[in-house]
């Protein structure tokens, strides 16, 4: 699964789109939820308030209307001053009668605020299911001086609204006194002592069905709470004047709920959200006070039916949401497949590549976007390493990256088919290396190879030539094709040059390993031949064919270690800059007259090189050192030894003393018997450069071409 | 007879006689109820009650002023007075109420609050306080004195929070009365001391009972409350509860649990003296019959 999600570029475009898009969408969401949340929550309080307002100005215009009723008698009894006991009851009586919503009424007097020997007179009327009954309020069980609606409005001097109680003898109807003190008349309008009280008992019950008439949202509710937080009116009838808000909020541990009822209880009016302090689910709580009893009036509404509204849009929204994410999922995958099609077909192209299979047709990718464009990179990266593994092919290792770029850009292409051209032709050869070989490890054989090659392979591409071959120890390259270089002969000359000059370097390497001292000789012609791709369709090579190869390599025979040949044609190309040692005269088979070669020593303008010169200062060996001589012949040790003598030295050739004669160009396999007084074990090689009969015997200069590193050691010994 | 209307302040006697302890002494007990307009000791002159409660300041003017009352048990050991004002008022010590409109109760339970002025040598405009905190909070007196367990607890459940309070109690002003105890007739008592002692015996038993088992007895005492509409509620009658058992046995401390101390007795008596509302200190063993 987690593969499945991270190896697939659909799962990932499908996943970073669908993650993308299901963030936005989950915000645009949240926010559209949150402001219409909050719009309907402002509304709804508004409308919270004015509801609560409206509902408690009414009741209060109620409360207003109810206490001018004992307010207006107060203020008749004490202008007027009703004239007699029966009159005053009569008043009474008929304040109870006319005002339906007068349950009863009284007027309680002070200690002789009524007749001067009274020490209480309170007469009472009172609704009964008779009729209007009276009552004397002034019994010796009960002191109404004592009670708050006497007491308060007595201390105070003002009306008071009592708390709300429950009338025992009418039929447990809630009831609240409105009771306003009398005063004796006093000076210049204003009141004298205290004389008593008016009161009006009022029903509650049109309050309760008010309060309970009033819909709030669906569950939501309405309920009156007095002054000091007793309930007046609440959906549970229990709670009706035995529990206060602050009494439910201690018993139920709810702290907030005490500070909501503070809050109703002292503040015009308000809208808070109340959690779950009051109902079971959360709620919002407005309210508003009535001014005349102080009383709170309460409307809670339920959250969840407040913003149900909200909440139905918003689970349409929602709904959309996943129905678009989904249509997106679709549209994702589609896109996304589109672009991996491509993308695996190319996969399976570059594997094949990997393999090496370049023959892959992306054609059908025919896209101009991004993809389309790697197609087309990869198609176009195809076709440039065909390329280059044809000229690879074609050239092997050894041609320079120059060259292959060269011959890559060349617009023209390559002309490889075959063409007759002049160049010049280089063969190099360790001298004596066959024959060494035969005593070697084949691990020494390789590394001591892989040392010599690589360095010359090295310069020979450092000047630009083309190895034809390189067979064992042998190098066939040429200079002039397939680019076209006009300094071709001076150029393969310096090549060689410096090749030999190399050949110090690595001569000092072998010694360190206690390999043997080496010698290479070069031979360079030049000539027209043709150059082209030679071969079949499995493997070919560009190669160079024609008789100047073959001269070269005759030449070469010729050549002693450490020296450079070059023909009478390259000489003629290089005359000018070229330094000679000595021109050299052969007869060479099947061709008549002589070949003159030419020993280089250097060559100089812009390409200034020369070959430090060796010191050939013979010195006379005494005593001579015993050897045996071996002729060989195709660089194979023919016949059995003859003995000798090697009477002088120098560093790079030896006076051989031999009773058998030798041809000058000869080449020699020379075992040491005796070295003087020391016995060195050893052997050299060499060609015989020059040869002198004598009677019985013949002396011969022999060029030293290869020699173990004792006898090197011996001879390069100062003298 | 309770000296004031249905509630926890009573708790005990309710639960004794509930669980049947009144029963288990060899009593039988009718549970009369108090308040406003009713007056224990008066009614035990007369007969119509055999054992009351009363506060022991009231009962030792009451037996100085010679009703021969006994006490058989000291429930409540210290005062548990207060005199609250707003904080608003600025009053905050005893000297603050001076020349202001303090709501005292009068007759049988002016004792204490009179001495309280006394001893702290203040002049005050006493408003008497009814059966309501409605004179507190209309604010026609500055301050009003308050019992912890009941009216205090009013007033904190008529909206004003402890911080907007200013409380001075009695207790720590030198004014440290206990107040409710048993009592009955010494003529009842030197008639049959095994059943008033036995009364006294149960009653604590009921206390006890009613500590242990808070939630049963709320629901005996709201009970009891419903039948004389003394219009409460729980919260309340837990606090009231809960208070008793603080001034019933002080710190937890249980040996002074239904007790007299003769010190306490002297510290009451000498108090009125001095105030002169007696002039002799009536003797301690005929005054106090209860456990020693």
């Amino acid at each position: 699964m987690i593969s499945w999600l991270t190896d697939s570029i659909v799962s990932k475009i499908t996943l970073l789109v669908m993650g993308g898009t299901s963030a936005v969408l989950g915000l645009v969401l949240a926010h559209s939820y949150t402001s219409s949340r909050d719009i309907i929550l402002r509304e709804s309080e508004q409308n919270a308030r004015n509801l609560t307002l409206s509902v408690a100005r009414r009741i209060e215009q109620e409360f207003r209307a109810v206490s001018k009723v004992p307010a207006g008698m107060a203020e008749y009894v004490e202008a007027q001053a009703p004239s007699s006991t029966q009159n005053l009851l009569d008043l009474i009586r008929a304040l109870v009668a006319n005002n339906p919503e007068v349950f009863g009424a009284a007027v309680a007097f002070e200690p002789g605020g009524w007749e001067k020997d009274l020490a209480a007179y309170a007469p009472y009327f009172y609704r009964t299911a008779k009729g209007i009954e009276y009552v004397q309020l002034a019994t010796p069980a009960y002191n109404y001086f004592q009670m708050d609606y006497y007491h308060i409005p007595k201390l105070l001097g003002r009306p008071l609204w009592t708390n709300p109680y429950f009338d025992e003898g009418g039929g447990n109807i809630l009831m609240v006194t409105y009771s306003v003190p009398l005063f004796w008349p006093g000076d210049k309008g204003e009141h004298g002592d205290f004389r008593g009280i008016v009161t009006a008992d009022v029903s509650l019950e049109w309050l309760t069905e008010l309060v309970e008439s009033i819909k709030v949202a669906q569950t939501g509710y309405c309920f009156i709470i007095s002054d000091t937080g007793q309930f007046v009116t609440y959906p549970n009838g229990a709670y009706i004047m035995s529990e206060s808000i602050f009494s439910i909020a201690e018993e139920q541990k709810k702290p907030r709920l005490r500070e909501i009822g503070r809050s109703m209880i002292r503040a015009g009016s308000g809208f808070e959200d109340i959690g779950d302090a009051l109902t079971e689910q959360e709620a919002f709580l407005a309210f508003a006070r009535i001014p005349s009893t102080g009383w709170a009036l309460g409307a809670v509404f339920p959250k969840h039916e407040l913003l149900a509204e909200v909440t139905s849009l918003h689970h349409q929204t929602v709904v959309w949401a996943g129905f678009s994410v989904a249509l997106l999922l679709l549209v994702s995958i589609l896109v996304a497949r589109s672009v991996a099609k491509p993308l695996l077909r190319m996969a399976d192209a570059a594997e094949k590549v990997g393999r090496g299979e370049l023959d892959i047709d992306l054609s059908d990718i025919k896209t101009t976007d991004e993809v389309g464009q790697l197609a087309r990179s990869l198609a176009h990266m195809t076709e440039g390493l065909k390329q280059r593994d044809f000229i690879r092919d074609t050239f092997g290792r050894y041609v320079t990256r120059d060259v292959v770029s060269r011959l890559l850009d060349s617009t023209d292409g390559l002309k490889l088919g075959g063409e007759s051209r002049e160049i010049t032709l280089m063969m190099s050869d360790l001298r004596g290396f066959t024959a060494l070989t035969s005593h070697m490890k084949p691990e020494d054989i390789i590394s001591f190879l892989n040392r010599y090659l690589g360095k010359m392979v090295e310069i020979l591409l450092d000047h630009r030539g083309v190895i034809d071959e390189i067979i064992g120890d042998g190098i066939l390259a040429f200079f002039g094709a397939p680019e076209p270089l006009p300094d071709h002969p001076a150029r393969a000359l310096a090549c060689a040059l410096r090749m030999q000059e190399a050949m110090k370097e690595i001569n000092a390497l072998n010694e360190a390993d206690g390999l043997a001292h080496l010698e290479m000789g070069i031979a360079i012609h030049t000539g027209t031949v043709v150059v082209g791709n030679i071969g079949s369709e499995r493997r070919s090579k560009y190669g160079a064919v024609g008789s100047a190869v073959n001269f070269t390599g005759r030449m070469e025979s010729y050549s002693t270690g450490g020296q450079v040949l070059i023909s009478q044609a390259t000489y003629d190309h290089v005359a000018d800059i070229v330094t000679v040692n000595k021109a050299i005269g052969i007869q060479m088979k099947g061709i008549p007259g002589t070949v003159t070669l030419y020993d280089v020593k250097g060559i100089g303008g812009p390409y200034n090189v020369y070959l430090s010169q060796a010191d050939e200062t013979s010195r006379p060996l005494v005593p001579p050192i015993d050897v045996t001589v071996w002729r060989l012949v195709e660089k194979t040790v023919q016949g059995t030894g003859v003995p000798a003598l090697i009477t002088h030295a120098s560093q790079t050739s030896v006076v051989v003393n031999l009773c058998e004669p030798v041809e000058q160009w000869e080449d020699l396999r020379i075992r040491l018997e005796t070295l003087g007084t020391e016995s060195i074990e050893g052997e050299l090689y060499g060609k015989v450069v020059s040869a002198e009969r004598h009677l019985d015997s013949c002396t011969a200069v022999v060029r030293l071409t290869s020699m173990s590193p004792h006898v090197h050691q011996y001879l390069t010994k100062p003298a | 007879m309770p000296q004031w209307i249905s509630q926890a302040q009573f708790a005990g006697y309710m639960v004794a006689q509930e669980k049947g302890f009144y029963r288990e002494a060899g009593l039988d007990v009718t549970h009369l109820t108090g308040g406003p307009g009713k007056n224990c000791f008066a009614s035990l002159a007369a007969e119509e009650t055999t054992f009351c409660t009363g506060w022991l300041s009231t009962a030792i003017l009451q037996r100085a002023a010679g009703l021969r009352l006994v006490n058989l048990a000291q429930m409540i050991q210290r005062s548990s007075l207060l005199l609250v004002a707003k904080k608003s008022s600025g009053i905050r010590e005893p000297k603050d109420i001076e020349n202001k409109r303090v709501g005292f109760w009068v007759g049988d339970f002016d004792a204490p609050g009179l001495f309280f002025l006394k001893k702290h040598n203040l002049r005050v405009q006493v408003i008497p306080n009814y059966t309501t905190v409605t004179v507190f909070l209309t604010g026609a007196v500055d301050a009003v004195a308050a019992m912890w367990y009941n009216e205090y607890h009013t007033i904190l459940n008529c909206g004003f929070n402890p911080d907007e309070l200013s409380v001075l109690k009695f207790a720590d002003t030198g004014v440290n009365f206990p107040e409710d105890g048993v009592y009955c007739s010494e003529e009842m008592f030197e008639s049959d001391p095994a059943a008033c002692l036995a009364f006294a015996e149960a009653s604590l038993k009921g206390w006890k009972h009613a500590f242990d088992h808070p939630d049963e007895t709320i629901e005996i005492v709201m009970r009891h409350a419903r039948d004389a509409n003394t219009g409460t509620n729980v919260a309340h009658q837990r606090w009231m509860l809960a208070a008793m058992k603080d001034l019933m046995t002080p710190d937890g401390n249980d040996e002074v649990f239904g007790r007299l101390s003769e010190e306490d007795y002297r510290r009451v008596s000498e108090a009125l003296k001095e105030v002169n509302l007696i002039r002799e200190i009536p003797e301690y063993t005929k005054f106090y019959r209860g456990p020693r």
